[in-house]
């Protein structure tokens, strides 16, 4: 049974369950507001598949810079070195520190690109209107949302080498423009799949299930 | 994991017909939940402390039952927001090349990255490591304080949507894994000696995972139910005043 077809609406903001009872039309455009809340209520995200689309194309753009441009700057008495995150990760890796370096890279360099790609497959197949396969892209969807925030580590890592190597000529750490750019790639792909709507991989029939599979 | 509960699946009445071009009436129905993910109905059912339920189509979590009390959440949200403080105001670390140990808090940290050209950088990282954190510790305080003496604080509603969008936001555990990152590499450069801050967000970390895996929706139940009650005494109080007049 859906949700949308039996006109209940499910309020993003605190989980109550309401039920439009007139005969007018529903559609995702509605101004209506929680009756518990006041927060307003929507069948589907309003324009869910061009604000997730305009997040990952902006994204999609930033992701260049924000790995080719460097996100620390070394200096010392012998001269001014540049890091990119992929070489913050091979200085944890000639260092040693194998584990450190492999979640660095997931994080930073894995996760950015596969959550591109994955919620660009997930909004593809959502405005084909193809509801086949609907649990498999949801775990996908699943995924992405609980692992696009470990991303923000880099910026992390980057502001406390910066507030603790501040040593004058012996060493100064200082952020690079890769910072801001690896940053806004992170917020753009964390909006993107906040924009994006799961329930448009499911289909919209109102008897989807008329086997007696409930028991 | 714990057990896991399917929510049954719930036959929804069809809405019965109304004059066409009417403004929305809304009819509640808390005793229906629907799955954020797929767009399924449940019937509401009462968990367990420890029980989970599940989405019968898409396996996606509904709802936990409450291991945690109002009291116990309010002394969370207390010791976080010690922790929190602690975090700010000692150093994260003291680093000292040679000489002196020179002492970093995460404030200082911010400042320098800020000062060094990248305020935007800074600002994304303080507001994702220091100010959401704050707010959903304050916020917490702020709604637990009178909710576990059953009272409603004023401005309820819109302190439990900010409630839910700084929770979004706010990444204290990341910031965790990149502290300690952050020192393992300047290891390389200096010698450094974790600090108060550290720990603290260590605990912060554990303590803000603790206290919001229930979710909210107790919170807003509670609330619902003592605005609907108060809305009620106010209405007893108002015939009762008007009463002796006639």
């Amino acid at each position: 049974m859906n949700a949308r077809c039996a006109r209940l609406y499910n309020c993003s903001a605190c989980g109550l369950v309401s039920q439009r009872i007139d005969a007018g039309v529903s559609d995702d455009h509605d101004d209506i507001e929680c009756p518990r809340c006041g927060n307003a209520l929507h069948l589907r995200i309003p324009d869910s598949l061009q604000r997730t689309w305009a997040c990952l194309a902006a994204a999609l753009l930033l992701y260049a810079p924000a790995n080719l441009l460097p996100i620390l700057i070394t200096s010392n008495v012998f001269g001014r070195d540049s890091h990119t995150i992929l070489g913050g990760i091979g200085d944890l890796w000639d260092a040693g520190s194998w584990g450190l370096a492999l979640i660095v890279f997931v994080a930073s360099i894995a996760v950015p690109i596969l959550k591109i790609v994955t919620l660009s497959f997930l909004a593809f197949t959502a405005q084909r209107c193809s509801c086949a396969r609907g649990l498999p892209r949801t775990h996908l969807y699943r995924l992405v949302e609980a692992v696009g925030h470990w991303s923000m580590l880099d910026v992390f890592v980057v502001v406390l080498l910066v507030g603790m190597v501040n040593f004058g000529a012996f060493g100064i750490v200082e952020p690079g423009p890769g910072l801001l750019a690896f940053g806004a790639v992170v917020v753009l792909t964390m909006l993107a799949s906040a924009s994006f709507d799961p329930r448009l991989l499911w289909p919209d029939e109102v008897d989807d299930n008329p086997s007696p599979a409930h028991g | 994991m714990t057990d896991s509960t399917a929510a049954r699946p719930a036959p929804p009445a069809g809405p019965p017909a109304v004059a066409a071009d009417a403004p929305a009436v809304l009819q509640p129905r808390p005793d229906l939940v629907i799955c954020e993910q797929c767009d399924a109905v449940h019937q509401r059912i009462s968990l367990q402390p420890g029980q989970t339920a599940h989405c019968r189509r898409c396996r996606a979590l509904l709802g936990r039952g409450h291991r945690v009390s109002l009291p116990g959440l309010l002394a969370l949200a207390i010791a976080g927001m010690l922790c929190f403080v602690i975090g700010n105001l000692t150093p994260l670390v003291s680093i000292s090349v040679r000489g002196a140990p020179d002492p970093v808090t995460l404030p200082e940290a911010l400042w320098q990255t800020w000062e060094a050209g990248q305020p935007l950088g800074a600002m994304l990282a303080g507001a994702t490591a220091v100010v959401f954190p704050f707010l959903v510790i304050a916020l917490r305080l702020y709604l637990l304080w009178p909710m576990s003496r059953r009272r409603l604080p004023p401005g309820f509603m819109p302190a439990m949507r900010l409630l839910r969008f700084a929770t979004r936001w706010s990444m204290v555990e990341v910031f965790m894994l990149g502290a300690l990152v952050a020192v393992v590499r300047a290891a390389g450069l200096a010698s450094v000696v974790p600090g108060p801050a550290l720990f603290a967000y260590g605990v912060l970390t554990l303590l803000l995972t603790s206290s919001s895996a229930a979710g909210l929706h107790r919170l807003w139940q509670l609330g619902s139910e003592w605005q609907a009650e108060q809305a009620q005494q106010a209405e007893q109080a108002e015939q009762d005043r008007e009463a002796p007049t006639r």
